[in-house]
Parts: C-alpha cells; structure tokens; sequence
C-alpha cells in the first residue's frame, strides 16, 4: 500500500515540476516581451508584441493555476510566480535573454514559437485532461506568433542590408541556446513514459524544417551549431534573470503577503 | 481633454456667405458631416488637431502606464495592465485613421508630435510612481477621458462621434479596472490605503485640469460649439467629473485633497477650490517634470525603429517586383 | 404508478430552472463590446445543476490572456444572484477552445449595427503567410477596404479602412 502511494506521490512531483518550467517559460517570456510596451518600431507593431505577450502571460496564469492544483499545498498563482528565488526557476535560457535590438527579439520569439507549435499541438493529447485543455487553447495562440514572427524574419532577412546583417548576428547570438529546447531529462522522461508529457527531443527535425524553410526565403542560413548552453532546467541561468526577477518581484518582496 | 486640443486652433475659413450657410444649416440640423462632403477649411483644420491631439494623447499615455507593466502586483494586474495598454494604442490608430479621412497623414501627425509642434493632454506628463498610480489613472484620468468622449459621441463629424462611440465602451472598461485596484488598496492593509490617498492626491488637481482653462468668451471655442465639434464648456464637464467623482472616493473612504470642496444644494452639484492655471500653463508649455523625457522617447523609439521600417518597405517593394514578373513570365 | 409523473415533474422544474438560469446569465454583456452578450459571443457554455442542487455556469476565455475573463466570471454570478439563484458556481473551460465560429448570426448582426465588421463565417488558412481577408464596410457595405494593422485596441480585432467612404472600422478577426 505504502509503496503505491509513495509513487503517486513521486509522479506528483514530477507533474508538478514539469508544469511549473512550462509556466515559467512563458512568465519570463512574456515580462522580456512587455519591456517593448510603447518601444517598437511601429504602432502595428506595439500591439502586435503585446497581444504575443498577452497570449504568453494567460498560457503561464493557466500554468501556474494548474501547478498549484498539483502540488497541494496551497500556493496560487502568485506565490509560484513571484515568491520563490533565481535558482527555483526553472525556465529555458533563451526566454530570459535581453530584448537587444528588434531582429533579437524577434529570432528569439521565432525560434520558441517554431518549438512551442508542434509542441502544443502534440500535447493537445496528452492523458492529462488539464494539460491537454491548456494545449488546445495555447496551440491555437502559438501558431499565430510562428506566422507573425515568420512574416518579420522573412522581412528583415530579404529587406535591406542593415536588416540583414542585423538578423545574421541576431541568429549568431541565440543558435547557442536553442539545444536546450530539445533536452530531455528525468522530469520530461518520466512525464513521456506516462503519457502526459512530450517528446521534445523528437521535435527537433519539425523545427529544423519549419525554421530553415522561412530561413531560406528570408535569404538567410541557419548558423552551424555550435556547443549548446544549457541549465535553466536545473536553475542554472545566465545573469539576465536576476534582474528581471528584481523587476517581477518588487511589489510581492516590498509587500509580503498583501492582496492587489 | 481633447478641448485642450483647440487651445489655439485656428478656426478662421474663407468661404462665401452661401457656402457657409449651407453647411451651418446641416449641422444645425444634426446632420453629420462626412469625408467626403464639402466643408469649410477651418472646420476641417480644427478638427484634424483635436483628433490628432486626441490621437497623440493615447500615444504618449502608454508611457506612464507601461512604466508598470514589469512591475504589476499580481498576473492578473498585469496581463490586465499590459491589455489597458495595448487598448490604447489601438485607440491611437484608430483615432490617426479618423484624422487620416480629414486629408492629412499619420507621418504628417507624427512628425508634428515628434517636433513638439503638436500637443497632446497635459495629464501624461505626470509621473506614475507607485502601483496605487495605476489604480488612480485608471478610475480618474480615464474617468475624465469618458466624461470629453460621451460628448463627443455627438459631435458633428461622423467618423469621430462613430470613433468615439467605439472608444468609449472601452474606456469604461479602463475606469472600472481602475476603480477596482482602487478598492484593493483601500481594502488592504495601511499601507496599500496610504498608497491610494497619496496617488489621489497627486493625480486629482491635474485630472481637474485635463478638462482645460474656463474659456469665458473666447471666439474659437464659440467656433467650435457653433460647428457642434465640441459641445460643452469647459467648466460644465469639469463639474459633472466631479460631481461623479466625489462619491466614489468617499465609498473608497479616501479624502478629496480640496479643502474648500463643498455640496452646493442650490446648483445640486459640488463647488470647488481654486484650480492653479499656471501650474497647468507651465506644464501645457513643456516644463512639467516628464514633458522633455515622454517626447523624448518617442523620438528614440522613432529613430530606432527606422531601420525596421526600411526594411519592411524594401521587402514590400522587393516582394511587388518578384510577383510582377512572375505573371509576366506566366504570360 | 405515482412515480414516474413525479420524476416528469421533477424534470420538468429542473429544465425550467436550468432554462431560467440560461436566460439571466445569458443577457450579461460583454465588458469591451457591451452590444453584444456573452451569450452572443458563445462565451457561456453551458448552465447545469449539479447533483446539490448548484447552478454550475460555464464559461470559456476568448484567449487565453483576456483580461475582461475574471470580470465575465464575476457578472455572471452577480447576474444569476439578482435572478433569485442563491446556490451558485462558474467554472472555465478551456477545451474546446473557443472560436469565432461560436459567435451567433444574432450577434454578427449587432456587432455590424456597432460599426465592427463580424468575422467572415469560416476560418481562412492562418498558415498563409502575409495572408489578408476581405472584409466588408459596416458602415457603407462596400468591399473596397484594406487593413491598416493586425490588431485594434483589443487582440481579437483588426483595424481596417473603408476606400470607398473612407470610415476606419474594427474588423472581428477569425480565429
Ligand atoms: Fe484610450
Ligand atoms: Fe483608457
Ligand atoms: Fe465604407
């Protein structure tokens, strides 16, 4: 008996864990994208970023929500999202990248978008029903972020020579953290072999051949790849989170416990 | 608000006697003005710098507020903060595009912003400095934007009362958003309370002001009354904003920082202390403390942005001749 | 014998009580289109009791981020209160994820009397790059109109231009 139980409780955690990545994945994708509030380099555009990070913020509520259900003690959106410290993240490095300039923001949202639809869309059947409703909503938002940020990369690939030349070095800078997408450790392992989660690793060719495709008629080629960094799911990142936590958190850590 | 767009306008016109008659005829009768009918030329130019001041007044009110989007309390607020804003840059669009009907171009408005030769509401160059801001900018300076558009849903030219109409169903959305973190606070602990009085404070004179100067006889606004673009005074909608206002703080229990503010029975509406005008002057003619920091980065934004907007222009172009001689070689 | 009129009784009263409770909840408004009703947009779901005898209203985000979500939830409990029902819940479903699909004729007609063109009735390709749909002038009906940005001021519409009598107006885009 106690041995069953105990595995319930294991796969919890897992679930758990598997779920609150993904959660933060889209938290501190989204705070990168609002930075652009008011800041990009149309109108159209402002709106366009913000609706993305929109989508992003209600996919992470979702998420969020969903892994407070599963942990059971309590903790609601909020406390996941905003109490807990730089190591306890467990996002993917690239979504914590700096905004740069328009040609960085933009390969950064291309390449998760080109990862986050068919991931989406494979985890719309996944044995777990909350999941699978949070994909069904979510993969229908990200498909329209891979046609945007497609339509921008094909632009500014074919555009002048500046906006060329931007994109190279946009592409050169964020190849490296790409490989991380495609990891697949024990918590994703575990979550595949009960059929809640996906295989990303398995995704890799779909990317590939949805990101070289738009590569080739936006003139350009997707850099050879080099060593890939890796650690955010471990809470291991690059120094950029800090600060944005120190951005997110303010209000929670000057106001502990208080209700907004 | 927005009347402070016709601080200065020009509302002299050379047409004839019949002409103007003719068109005054029209408006008397609450018929609506069109893009594409005749009208006097300083019926057109007025109307292009209210609607492109109102225009310009969303653009540079995204600052203040997106100052906060970072920093949101909850995800909630947030994703709620970040779709305010987004409201108002498409109202911004929306309201470039009305002026756009009127014969003048969005570069052509944007250059005017850039310059400083056009104006946008005096509010905005108002710092937020606290979350409790976000909260009162909401509930009062979109309050006092509501009060200007439910007016301006019956002004005479017909894309802007149409634009208006639109506009302010999602402005009440705003207020109410607003008035909500407002009561969040005044629910919460000391502190949060003192943070709504403090944003009160500083956010309620300058959303007096949002209104503008009592205007007394002064001919352009008669100009513009008589061509039903605006359809009341100044002083007249300042005091229904307050009348409005007056009961919703006292429900949040927050003090109104006007001590001389009274219920007068016999108007059956509240008098008000002295407003000071040379602090709005000051801030009207750019020395408020954020003036030189908001157009300033609209013009950083503007010049950073150019290399995109090249690009797309030369992709576009790029794009016409390829598809043009494909279907030559088609043919 | 006596039984099963009682069980048709006991039916009966459930429908009509179920059928009540659609028609308060039903007429709530939408916070940034109030001309339309949730009801209109196919935001409500679905109104069942459950086995205590609880009003259970479900509604379903436009998009995941939709910040009048919590607002919709909180004027659906208020509206099912005023209408006498005390025993009360709203739930949100995401699955299936809504789609413009959902929007009744009843409502494409009031968002048009609003000057908001209604989404075109089926989906076109969203794979289709630079992809731009025709859409008709609510305000003249002329089809000459083009599109000035993807998006207005909230994510779920478009902004467009007539050319004809040259009124901007929002497009309710596909989705
Ligand atoms: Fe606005
Ligand atoms: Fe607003
Ligand atoms: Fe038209």
């Amino acid at each position: 008996m106690s041995g069953t139980c105990e595995t319930i409780m294991a796969s919890n955690q897992t679930l758990f864990s598997y779920v609150l990545r993904l959660a933060d994945d889209h938290l501190i994708l989204s705070q990168r994208l609002g930075e652009w509030c008011g800041e990009a380099p149309t109108l159209e555009e402002d709106l366009a970023l913000a609706n993305i990070a929109l989508d992003l913020i209600g996919q992470a509520r979702a998420l969020y929500a969903y892994a407070g259900q599963v942990e059971g003690k309590g903790r609601n959106e909020d406390q996941l999202a905003f109490m807990r410290y730089e190591r306890d993240y467990q996002n993917l490095l690239i979504t914590e990248q700096p905004n740069g300039d328009f040609a960085h923001t933009i390969v950064r949202q291309f390449f998760i978008s080109a990862y986050m639809d068919p991931f989406w869309r494979r985890m719309e059947s996944s044995k777990d029903e909350m999941l699978a409703a949070i994909a069904a909503k979510a993969s229908k938002e990200v498909t329209y972020h891979l046609r945007h940020t497609s339509e921008w990369v094909i632009r500014l690939g074919d555009g002048t020579r500046e906006s060329h030349e931007r994109m190279v070095e946009a592409l050169d800078d964020l190849m490296m953290f790409t490989g991380e997408l495609f990891e697949m450790d024990a918590v994703a392992q575990e979550m595949l072999q009960s059929g809640v989660g996906v295989d990303a690793s398995d995704l890799k060719a779909e990317w590939q051949h949805t990101v070289q495709t738009i590569l080739q008629e936006a003139t350009l080629e997707l850099p050879k790849a080099g060593h890939m960094q890796t650690g955010g799911r471990t809470g291991r990142h690059s120094e950029h989170l800090g600060h944005i936590l120190s951005e997110l958190q303010y209000m929670q850590r000057s106001f502990p416990g208080l209700t907004w | 608000m927005y009347s402070q767009g016709l601080i200065g306008a020009d509302g002299q016109t050379h047409e004839d006697a019949a002409f103007l008659a003719a068109f005054q005829a029209r408006i008397d009768a609450e018929q609506k003005i069109e893009p594409n009918d005749p009208m006097p030329e300083g019926y057109r130019k007025t109307l292009v710098r209210q609607i492109s001041q109102h225009a310009h007044s969303e653009i540079i009110g995204m600052q203040p507020e997106g100052n906060w989007i970072s920093r949101a309390p909850s995800l909630r607020r947030k994703a709620a903060l970040l779709a305010k804003v987004q409201d108002e840059g498409g109202h911004g669009l929306y309201l470039y595009s009305a002026a756009e009907t009127l014969g003048v171009s969005r570069e052509e408005m944007t250059e005017q912003l850039l310059s400083g030769a056009a104006k946008y509401s005096s509010i905005f160059n108002y710092p937020a400095l606290t979350w409790a801001d976000i909260g009162a900018i909401g509930w009062l300076v979109d309050g006092a934007a509501i009060m200007n558009q439910i007016v301006l849903c019956r002004c005479s030219y017909g894309p802007y009362a149409r634009a208006m109409i639109r506009i302010c169903k999602e402005e009440s959305f705003h207020q109410r958003q607003g008035y909500e973190i407002m009561i969040a606070l005044c629910n919460g602990s000391k502190e949060q309370k003192e943070l709504a009085q403090d944003a009160l404070n500083r956010f309620w004179w300058p959303s007096l002001m949002m209104f503008g100067p009592p205007e007394g006889d002064s001919v352009h606004s008669n100009q513009s009354m008589i061509w039903k673009i605006k359809r009341f005074s100044n002083d007249d909608l300042r005091d229904k904003f307050i009348n409005a206002s007056v009961p919703q703080a006292e429900k949040l229990g927050l003090t109104i920082p006007d001590s001389d503010l009274k219920w007068n029975e016999a108007k059956q509406g509240y008098d008000h202390g002295e407003i000071d005008w040379d602090e709005f002057w000051r801030v009207v003619k750019g020395d408020g403390i954020c003036n030189r920091e908001r157009l300033k980065n609209r013009r950083r934004v503007d010049r950073d942005g150019a290399w995109v907007r090249e690009a797309a222009m030369a992709h576009a172009q790029k794009r016409r001749a390829r598809m043009a001689s494909a279907r030559i070689a088609a043919e | 014998m006596t039984r099963i009129p009682d069980k048709h009784a006991q039916h009966a009263s459930q429908q009509s009580l179920q059928q009540a409770a659609w028609a308060a909840a039903a007429a709530v408004p939408d916070p940034e289109i109030p001309v339309v009703t949730i009801a209109d947009l196919g935001i409500l779901r679905s109104i069942a009791l459950d086995e205590e005898g609880c009003i259970v209203a479900q509604v379903t985000p436009t998009y995941s981020g939709c910040p009048a979500t919590n607002l919709i939830q909180q004027m659906v409990l208020e509206a099912l209160h005023e209408a006498g029902f005390e025993n009360v819940r709203v739930e949100s479903v995401l699955s299936p994820a809504w789609t413009t699909d959902w929007i009744s004729s009843e409502g494409r007609k009031k968002l048009r009397q609003f000057g908001i063109a209604p989404p075109t009735e089926t989906s076109n390709s969203k794979r289709a790059l630079f992809g731009e749909t025709l859409v008709t002038c609510p305000h003249c009906g002329s089809g000459e109109t083009e599109r000035v940005s993807e998006f207005g001021s909230t994510p779920c519409k478009a902004l467009y231009r007539c050319l004809a009598c040259r009124e901007p107006f929002d497009y309710f885009k596909c989705h």
